[in-house]
């Protein structure tokens, strides 16, 4: 039972990760129907880009409040800014192209992202300080939670639930989900699509950054090319969960970390990413759109 | 007709300057030409499953290296000598396809793609785990033997060379049976139209399927191949970024075109090998010249030209 | 056996609960031209849907020759000869004419699973009858001029005809029309008609949905009219043309402003 609780709150843990990093995937899909595929690269270049602000502007061994909300917020901007010229520079000239065009523009933004990590910060393994948040750590009964933990569940949920009542309560929201029905249809009721776009990949793209950063944090160590596993990870999330569907994103990444502990705890940590399609394929044969997915039925 | 047999001349223009290379080429350029023709029958399988059958398929190494895997174990393992593993390094792979995209060959567009890299992330965890204790774990196979016919050994550069030449040759035969088929218009049309395509009888599922097992078959050829001009394999050969350069080079190149696909693995494969001394920046602008070309050409360097018809059909046309 | 060629019996279909079908019945005799009329949105098109498997009804039944086939797939409702055009033109369009209409023989072709691999010599003998099949329908569509131009670069008019003969070429014995003379100028519609009749003396009973009433009530010997997935008349041309409910259904849509 004790495993069973301690890789609840591990899996929830990276359960919220993934499910940050889906929406970005989810949101792009639901309006474009694009796969990003450079998207588990912007995640990676966060954990760099905070990292270096954190120990250029604070240096290594300030733990403040100030410097965590700087750092974060300026990452998130910075990535914002990132995802918005990939948007512009690779996916729209795109947009009227073969379908399968933009996925392969999409795969070499995600190379190019990958590698200019690389040249920047080298190919080597990076440290995250320890000390950006306190070391607090809580037992109950054996069961152990960090502040790390804590935080990521607690920021995790706000800014999902935030999102939520975002896309469902503003005036914005109702454009954004009106493109993602049908993107003809808004601009003729007078939606900005380009718009609507750039606001899709800046909040996208900011919650891919945070997620970035907590990875950075939570594991310590960050590598220029981590952002294609947790990418994928996430993608699939978003897919178990329905792709397009914000809520579906949120749960299928929950569900994915819970699934993934789960695995790690009791049977195997080095074939998780094999149970991960096992469980992919077995809810798409039963829920062809994932599990909150809308079922479409086919004009002819 | 003119665009078709524009296009065959050049490729078969291009087929014969890789006949002649070997003449020219010290033995480092005839390895890097070994790996283009054994790339190029991979990169034709992917098309028949991808550019022609319309499967967004992202898995192929998988199948390659199974082909791979097939002969190193074979041989290495059992004692097998290397012919007696074509055989077997081609059905495997295809059996293989048939019972793992027999389940989600109804998947749609990219629920497939993400399945098919399922695939292929499932394939490299079976080697790295080691499963059997015959795939070597995250180090592979070593020690595969050389090529023994009667008593000689295919043991130089050149020979791998010209078998592989002769792989991508019975590659491109089976290409050209395959467009000027039933079975190779079926999937053009599933491909194009699928709702169209069933109403005239075409059953998405078998010409799917058939795609996969013959796209799986040449790979497995390939892979065999691949193993043993390295005498070694591991899983770091074949895994995802392998597949998603498959994938690319038939979508850079042009999907279903012949020359376009070989344009496509010149320019994945190769140029990265010609390019070696700009090492770390290369990767970079790779990427962004996959985005150029895409915005440039969205349907690839060199487009499929349809009208593959007979000529006593073109009496009329003006 | 049956002595209709098809019998629709009672058949039903919802969509997210709504009514698209409402048990309906018909029957179609062998050789008939068959005229399935009225507003948009009456469910005409779901019924050939229905019939041609792409859905498969939740009540009823679909009888082909006495069997009822309610639930087969498309490709093999094809296979029995049930073959049909799209009222939203469904070509291969990149792909020629002649490609187009080659995919009619499909299901004709007898080559085996091994000639995708290696052409042999009856394959060859194959590939020959059906192309030749092919370049007769060119001919008689008069479409021998455009056979390898790109069917998507064509006229609309062009279209529906490659998409006639494109069902033609797989031998059908009930042709399924979708509204075959939706944007065809006046001249185009009376060749259409003209046409239609010569495929129906090759022996093909035909099903047609069709707005253009002039056509309809010249061309068909029996009209259902459906609205509101139900049928609300049926009979001989001259019956249902002065049906006060046909009328009524006809004069309370919006309809007919194309």
């Amino acid at each position: 039972m004790d495993i069973f609780l301690q890789q609840l709150v591990n899996g929830l843990t990276i359960g919220s990760l993934y499910a940050l990093v889906a929406l970005g995937y989810t949101m792009v899909y639901g309006v474009m129907k694009l796969i990003n595929f450079a998207h588990g690269d912007l995640v990676a270049l966060s954990a760099f880009v905070g990292l270096t602000i954190y120990t250029q502007v604070f240096g290594e061994g300030i733990t403040s409040l100030i410097a965590v909300i700087t750092v974060f917020m300026f990452t998130a901007a910075v990535i914002a800014v990132v995802g918005v010229l990939l948007e512009r520079l690779a996916y729209r000239p795109l947009r009227t192209a073969p379908r399968l065009s933009a996925v392969v523009s999409a795969l070499g933004a995600g190379l190019v992202i990958q590698n200019a990590i690389m040249l920047i910060w080298g190919p080597n393994m990076m440290i995250f300080p320890s000390n950006l948040f306190p070391s607090t750590i809580w037992n109950f009964n054996g069961i152990v939670i960090t502040f790390t933990q804590l935080m990521i569940l607690g920021l995790s949920s706000v800014l999902m639930v935030g999102l939520y009542f975002f896309i469902n309560r503003t005036k914005m929201g109702t454009a954004i989900r009106a493109t993602a029905i049908d993107q003809d249809a808004a601009k003729l009721m007078g939606i900005n699509v380009n718009k609507i776009i750039m606001i899709i990949f800046i909040i996208g793209s900011s919650l891919g950054a945070v997620a970035g950063l907590f990875i950075g944090i939570y594991y310590r160590g960050v590598t220029f090319d981590m952002g294609w596993m947790y990418g994928l990870n996430a993608f699939v999330a978003a897919i178990i969960g329905g792709i397009g569907n914000i809520p579906g994103a949120m749960f299928g990444g929950l569900m994915l970390g819970l699934f993934n502990a789960l695995i790690s705890g009791y049977i195997s940590s080095s074939w998780a990413e094999t149970f991960t399609f096992v469980l992919l394929i077995v809810v798409l044969i039963f829920r062809p759109t994932g599990i909150l997915g809308e079922k479409v039925a086919e004009k002819v | 007709m003119k665009n078709i047999s524009k296009n065959s001349m050049i490729a078969f223009g291009l087929l014969a300057i890789m006949g002649v290379f070997p003449f020219f080429a010290n033995s480092a350029w005839i390895a890097i030409g070994t790996t283009f023709l054994v790339f190029s029958a991979v990169a034709f399988s992917q098309d028949i499953i991808l550019g022609r059958a319309g499967a967004f398929h992202m898995g192929h190494a998988a199948f390659f290296g199974i082909g791979a895997y097939t002969t190193a174990i074979l041989n290495v393992h059992f004692g097998w000598p290397i012919l007696a593993t074509w055989a077997p390094a081609v059905i495997i792979p295809v059996v293989i396809a048939l019972l793992v995209t027999g389940p989600i060959i109804h998947l749609r567009g990219d629920y497939l793609l993400v399945a098919t890299i399922g695939i292929n992330i499932v394939f490299i965890q079976i080697l790295e785990n080691d499963l059997f204790g015959l795939t070597g774990g995250p180090n592979g196979i070593f020690g595969i033997e050389v090529i023994k016919v009667f008593g000689f050994e295919f043991f130089e550069q050149i020979h791998m060379y010209y078998l592989a030449f002769i792989l991508l040759g019975i590659t491109l035969f089976i290409m050209k049976s395959l467009d000027s088929s039933k079975f190779g218009r079926a999937m053009f049309y599933i491909n194009k139209d699928d709702i169209a395509a069933q109403s005239m009888g075409i059953s998405i599922r078998y010409y799917k399927l058939y795609a996969f097992a013959i796209g799986a078959g040449i790979a497995g050829a390939a892979g065999s191949m691949f193993a043993v001009q390295y005498s070694a394999v591991s899983p770091e050969a074949f895994n995802v970024l392998q597949s998603i350069m498959f994938f690319t080079i038939v979508l850079v190149g042009g999907s279903a075109s012949l020359p376009g696909v070989l344009i496509g693995t010149f320019v994945m494969f190769i140029l990265p090998e010609i390019f070696r001394e700009f090492e770390t920046a290369r990767y970079l602008v790779f990427g962004v010249a996959m985005i150029l070309t895409m915005i440039l050409r969205p349907r690839g360097i060199w487009p499929v030209k349809f009208g593959n018809i007979p000529s006593f059909l073109k009496k009329d046309v003006k | 056996m049956s002595e209709y060629l098809l019998e629709i019996k009672n058949v039903s279909k919802f969509f997210y609960g709504l009514t698209a079908i409402d048990a309906l019945s018909l029957k179609v005799k062998q050789g008939q031209i068959y005229g399935i009329i009225g507003p948009n949105g009456a469910g005409k098109t779901t019924l050939f849907n229905c019939i041609t498997g792409i859905y498969t009804p939740e009540e009823g039944e679909i009888l082909w020759k006495g069997k009822d086939i309610k639930g087969t797939p498309p490709h093999k409702i094809a296979e029995l000869g049930i073959l049909r055009t799209f009222q939203t033109i469904r070509l291969f369009a990149e792909m020629s004419v002649a490609e187009n209409i080659m995919s009619g023989r499909h299901i004709k072709s007898k080559q085996k699973w091994y000639n995708g691999l290696i052409p042999t010599p009856a394959y060859y003998k194959d590939e020959r009858e059906n192309w030749e099949k092919v370049g007769e329908l060119m001919e008689f569509f008069g479409l021998s001029q455009y056979a390898t131009t790109p069917a998507g670069d064509l006229s609309y008019g062009v279209q529906r005809k490659i998409e006639m003969a494109r069902a033609l070429a797989a031998e059908p014995e009930l042709l399924i029309l979708d509204e075959p003379a939706a944007g065809l100028n006046e001249n185009e519609t009376i060749e259409l008609a003209k046409t239609i009749r010569e495929i129906r003396e090759r022996g093909v009973t035909i099903m047609m949905i069709e707005h253009d009433m002039e056509m309809v009530m010249s061309l068909t010997e029996y009209i259902t009219v459906i609205n509101f997935g139900a049928k609300i008349s049926a009979g001989v041309p001259a019956f249902v043309q002065d049906d006060p409910i046909v009328v009524e259904a006809y004069i309370g849509s919006d309809d007919e402003d194309e």
